[in-house]
């Protein structure tokens, strides 16, 4: 994870633009390059809890105009986007801002029409890659980081130069900007990062005898606290998720793969090639087989963790029947509104559950690696003869994305579940409100700089989501041994980079 | 030597033993086919955590019925949306079930009566639908709508719900078909009616059962259907019921006692159904199934 | 005696023509009747033969996920051989021949018992054959989330009555693990299943000759003689078609392993569908699960062979006589 130096970050337009040329090699159609320089007065070096209250709150922004400069708010067109938006399971502020930004939209846009799909985050890859066979794509979709590359690979996506859209390389993160950039060209733009954090229920661990203000410190302490809680007090102490086919099990494992110094690929060295596989070295079995200890020997772990996804984690750790898991950033928004709905003696017991929350960092390996995925979303524009009705608008397109990631918008859009793509929306006042309302905002937003993106490649997909959690599997229900399951997995990777298939 | 009236006390008894045996084989089995129903209703009267206690409760400790006013409240946005998927599916299925009848009853009366060349060949073909898994089809009709222009539209459902149906629709009623004396469109015939209104007139309607019969699995097909459903619709305007309540599963949480209840909401209209019509559809089946 | 007095009721033209006409006179002939069976073939025409030709076609190419499905290149019957040679497929199919056989086997028989025990009449016989059709009546979904929520390891009540009942100590996993999860799905199908058997096989005992069945009890056959020398024989037509239709339909079924354990744990409940639909859409390998489809469909067809035979048995005698 590369550190900006801070003066290169104050500088001028010139020098972001050499930055630039590092990260995009191609240029897009010409259009309009009028430019809107947010004037990048954050100093990601210096990047912390305290850094980050301090500097919420101390600049405003009027989004209309900005992008008024980029795209003219006469302008009369029409665009289609597909994104996953707040369902019935979100809390009540997701709604709220989702609403607010379409009607901000459509006041500093009146005239360019939006034709918007909501999708579930579990069928959104799905449906686009239905979409795009069948030539009825939108023109423009916000995937979750993740996702792009494979439609990267393939052609689907339109290159992208940030300057068009009214921002600089420099206004987001750089593992963001890696987790989007393929073959040495930017295919889309960060829209949102988060990076999960840990928490615990405090009172399940002063029963259980641990300190209950104390996360635990090394993943061999999860599993320690985890067998404690459970012969304690009977309940799982550790949220362990194995699912197939889900994009929770990444997220929550691989951060214990690479704390321990294991990786599925090389993506924790500095510069990745993305070529060597790491997944059956020393680090990645002591990971596995910690996870075994867990769920097959010391059974601290829910037995259901085999076809559990994180959703089938927070209703027990609510109900106070959970010690302890990684969770996302918008945990504690979901716990409050699942509280608030509770009634009679539910009410009770929810409420206490969400006194006891404790946010704290995600644990190191033994040797104090500590390891987050950098995760979130990323929008991108497909290319004109797979969108639905065979054009893109392009300048309809523009005003979207500007006004999407405006740093205003990129905050609001994200109040619950994330945190700003563009990094100059740590600096609104919206970000101060978040911070003053979303306890832990500080320690969840403090991990961003250690965070690391999965394989940019487009097998990744499969690679995270099917031969991971096998392994996973394979070694938690006793089918094949540690070591076995490690090796089988490298052999997977490796045939599925090579252009095979894996386990056909 | 036994006499008769001892023999006959025999039988008795030895039938009165299978009787029981068939009374309580009944028990079980009911017991097996009804308890996830009941479970299920547990489930919905029950707030979110106390669905998460284990042991489960087995009464809810306060029962409330706020996870079915949630659904069918038409001013809260979930029940707008929920009314509005129940409506998308009712519209689709009825359609579905109104065309499979009229292109399925004429069909099988030419199979029944007609001896065209390469019957046999497409009388196979007509029920060959049924061995195609609905799966493996998804992308090439997805494709295939796009070109007619029907992607995210209920055409597109239609279309392809009319397949599942038709099959063993013309089977019910061929067999009905088949069962029904040649002499009373003989006698038809002889008094002047053209073959076609021998037909309508006299025949379809003593195939009425099979007709019903047929709605009923067509409608219960169309109105359960998952895949397609699933594959061919993204807007959520045009949803149906089995995809709209997926969307309870977003990403974050898990509401098993709001499933629960719209999972029952979305049985009842078939269950009642069935459970009006089932003498026509057992009717139908005893008819049209079984040869003479 | 059938001949051309009968047919001629059925056909628009007169009675007098040559049965010897060729082929092409003949369809000339018949022109009218193709009109009633068009629309039928029409739709299944459009949803079958297009999707069958892709289906044919894309899998004889290779679809890596680093191109799109435009730039596939022919490869000729490698996804062939890399399906027949790999060790999933024989365990899948493994999978799915007890899958099928199993389901099939008990909710003919749970069907069948259910069928007898119903049917003589007696008060809400009719009540409680609704209550018994109502796990078919309901969708696969519904009943997939059902069951997932009573098999939950963690908070389910199968395991919380087993506890209760004294069966087990602790938390019971019947679908967590790769030993009982395919079984326990197998459960769930029967259940969804097992009433279409029972009503189809109550109307076929409806046909059972009572005078047969008297003519046998003075005889002195006791209930199980009737049952196996009067009742079974008289019922194979009906069965046959039954055992059939289960058989494809469970061939074929996909919402409940992919529903409840998503073809998990490591693979233990995908059976062919399932697997065709992991390849094709998660690992987006559409060449390879084209190849599936295709091995799937042939084996499809010799079963719809039997299935036809089945159905159309004594068509032609019944046919104009």
């Amino acid at each position: 994870m590369s550190n900006m130096d801070g003066r290169a970050l104050r500088s001028e337009a010139s020098s972001c633009r050499k930055i630039m040329g590092v990260s995009v090699a191609l240029v897009t159609v010409a259009s309009l390059m009028s430019t809107t320089v947010y004037g990048q007065t954050v100093d990601l070096s210096q990047w912390s809890p305290e850094y980050v209250k301090s500097i919420a709150g101390t600049k405003t922004f009027d989004t209309a105009a900005d992008c008024g400069a980029v795209v003219p708010n006469d302008y009369a067109g029409n665009v289609s986007y597909w994104y996953t938006g707040p369902f019935e399971a979100d809390p009540i502020i997701s709604h709220e801002q989702d609403k607010a930004f379409w009607d901000a939209f459509h006041t500093a846009y009146p005239n360019i029409k939006t034709d918007v799909q909501s999708i579930t985050y579990n069928e959104l890859l799905d449906k686009f890659r239905t979409a795009l066979l069948g030539n009825s794509a939108p023109m423009v979709i916000r995937l979750q980081i993740l996702g792009g590359v494979e439609f990267a690979a393939k052609g689907y996506l339109n290159p992208i130069t940030p300057e068009d859209y009214g921002f600089t390389a420099a206004d987001f993160w750089p593992g963001a900007l890696k987790s989007v950039t393929y073959d040495n060209t930017l295919y889309g733009l960060p829209t949102n990062n988060e990076t999960m954090a840990f928490i615990w229920n405090a009172k399940v661990f002063a029963d259980a005898g641990l300190d209950p203000e104390k996360a635990p410190a090394t993943w061999d302490d999860v599993v320690a606290y985890s067998k404690q809680i459970k012969d304690k007090l009977g309940i799982s102490g550790y949220g362990l998720v194995a699912k197939q086919n889900a994009g929770n099990t990444p997220f929550r494992f691989m951060p214990q793969l690479w704390a321990y110094g294991g990786g599925a690929l090389d993506e924790t060295a500095p510069n990745p090639t993305y070529a060597k596989v790491e997944i059956n070295n020393e680090g990645s079995r002591a990971a596995v087989q910690a996870a075994y200890q867990m769920y097959a020997v010391d059974k601290s772990v829910p037995i259901s963790a085999l076809t559990n996804t994180q959703a089938e984690n927070q209703a027990p750790f609510i109900a106070g029947q959970l010690g302890m898991m990684i969770a996302h950033p918008s945990e504690y928004a979901k716990m409050l509104d699942l509280a608030s709905k509770a009634t009679g003696s539910d009410k009770e017991v929810a409420d206490a559950v969400v006194a006891n929350m404790r946010y704290g960092l995600l644990p190191t390996g033994p040797d104090g690696k500590r390891a987050v995925v950098f995760g979130g979303s990323n929008i991108h524009v497909v290319k004109p003869e797979f969108v639905d009705g065979g054009a893109v608008d392009e300048q309809a397109v523009k005003a979207l994305i500007c006004m999407w990631d405006s740093p205003e918008w990129s905050t609001k859009l994200n109040w619950a579940g994330s945190n700003p793509g563009n990094i100059n929306g740590f600096l609104t006042d919206a970000m101060k409100e978040r911070l003053d309302t979303i306890k832990f905002l500080d320690v969840t937003t403090s991990m961003l700089p250690s965070g690391i993106p999965f394989p940019v490649l487009p097998e990744s997909p499969e690679i995270m989501n099917i031969i991971v959690p096998d392994m996973l599997q394979n070694a938690l229900t006793g089918n094949m041994t540690v070591d076995q399951a490690t090796d089988d997995a490298a052999q997977k990777i490796e045939s599925v980079i090579a252009g095979g298939g894996a386990g056909i | 030597m036994t006499t008769i009236s001892e023999r006959a006390v025999s039988r008795r008894n030895r039938v009165d033993w299978w009787r029981w045996a068939g009374r309580l084989f009944l028990v079980l089995v009911l017991g097996f086919t009804v308890m996830p129903m009941i479970w299920m209703i547990i489930t919905s009267l029950k707030t979110g955590f106390a669905a998460m206690q284990y042991p489960p409760q087995w009464w809810p400790a306060s029962p409330t019925l706020e996870n079915y006013t949630r659904l069918l409240d038409p001013s809260g946005r979930i029940g707008q949306d929920f009314l509005h998927y129940f409506w998308n599916s009712l519209w689709v299925s009825t359609i579905t079930t109104v065309l499979a009848v009229v292109v399925a009853v004429p069909a099988a009366y030419a199979f029944s009566r007609f001896r065209f060349p390469g019957r046999n060949f497409l009388f196979f073909a007509v029920l060959l639908r049924n061995m195609f898994p609905a799966v493996v089809f998804l992308v090439p009709l997805f494709i295939l709508m796009k070109a007619l222009g029907l992607v995210n539209t209920h055409g597109s459902l239609i279309l392809t719900y009319l397949t599942f149906g038709l099959p063993l629709a013309i089977w019910l009623l061929k067999g009905f078909y088949d069962n029904i004396p040649i002499q009373l469109e003989q006698a038809a015939r002889i008094d002047g009616a053209t073959r076609f209104q021998a037909f309508i007139f006299v025949v379809m309607p003593l195939s009425t059962p099979g007709i019903i019969a047929t709605s009923i699995y067509s409608f219960i097909g169309a109105w359960n259907e998952y895949i397609y459903a699933y594959t061919f619709l993204t807007k959520q305007s045009q949803m149906t019921l089995p995809v709209g309540i997926q969307r309870f599963f977003s990403e974050n949480a898990t509401d098993w006692p709001g499933l629960m209840a719209a999972t029952f909401i979305m049985s009842v209209p078939v269950v009642v159904l069935f459970l009006v019509l089932q003498k026509y559809f057992v009717q139908a089946l005893t008819e049209g199934a079984v040869k003479h | 005696m059938s001949s051309s007095q009968g047919q001629a009721i059925f056909r628009d033209v007169p009675a007098t023509v040559r049965k010897e006409a060729n082929f092409g006179q003949r369809v000339y002939n018949s022109r009218f009747d193709y009109l009633y069976v068009a629309p039928a073939l029409l739709v299944m025409l459009i949803v079958i033969a297009y999707p069958v030709y892709y289906t044919i076609d894309l899998s004889f190419f290779k679809t890596p996920a680093s191109l799109s499905l435009a730039n596939k290149t022919f490869t000729g019957l490698d996804n062939y051989v890399t399906v027949l040679t790999s060790a999933i497929f024989w365990k899948v199919t493994w999978q799915t021949i007890i899958w099928t056989v199993l389901s099939t086997l008990f909710s003919f028989l749970i069907g069948l018992g259910a069928a007898l025990a119903l049917h003589r009449a007696f008060i809400g016989r009719a009540l409680l054959r609704g209550l018994l059709l109502i796990p078919w009546v309901v969708s696969a979904v519904a009943a997939s989330y059902v069951w997932k929520w009573l098999y939950h390891s963690d908070f389910g009540v199968i395991g919380a009555l087993l506890n209760q009942v004294g069966l087990a100590d602790g938390p019971v996993n019947l679908i967590d693990n790769t030993t009982t999860s395919l079984y326990a799905l197998i459960v769930v199908n029967v259940w969804k299943e097992f009433s279409f058997a029972m009503i189809m096989l109550m109307a076929g005992l409806q046909t059972v000759p009572e005078s047969l069945l008297r003519a046998a009890q003075v005889d002195g056959a006791s209930a199980w003689q009737r049952f196996w020398h009067v009742t079974v024989p008289q019922l194979q037509g009906v069965s046959t078609v039954t055992i059939l239709l289960l058989v494809v339909q469970n061939f074929n079924s996909f919402i409940i392993p992919f529903i409840m354990t998503g073809g998990g744990p490591v693979g233990s409940t995908q059976i062919w569908i399932t697997h065709i639909y992991e390849l094709a859409f998660l690992r987006q390998n559409w060449g390879v699960g084209a190849a599936y489809a295709v091995l799937l469909f042939l084996i499809m067809m010799v079963l719809g062979y039997f299935y036809v035979r089945a159905l159309t048995r004594g068509d032609d005698k019944r046919a104009g006589a």
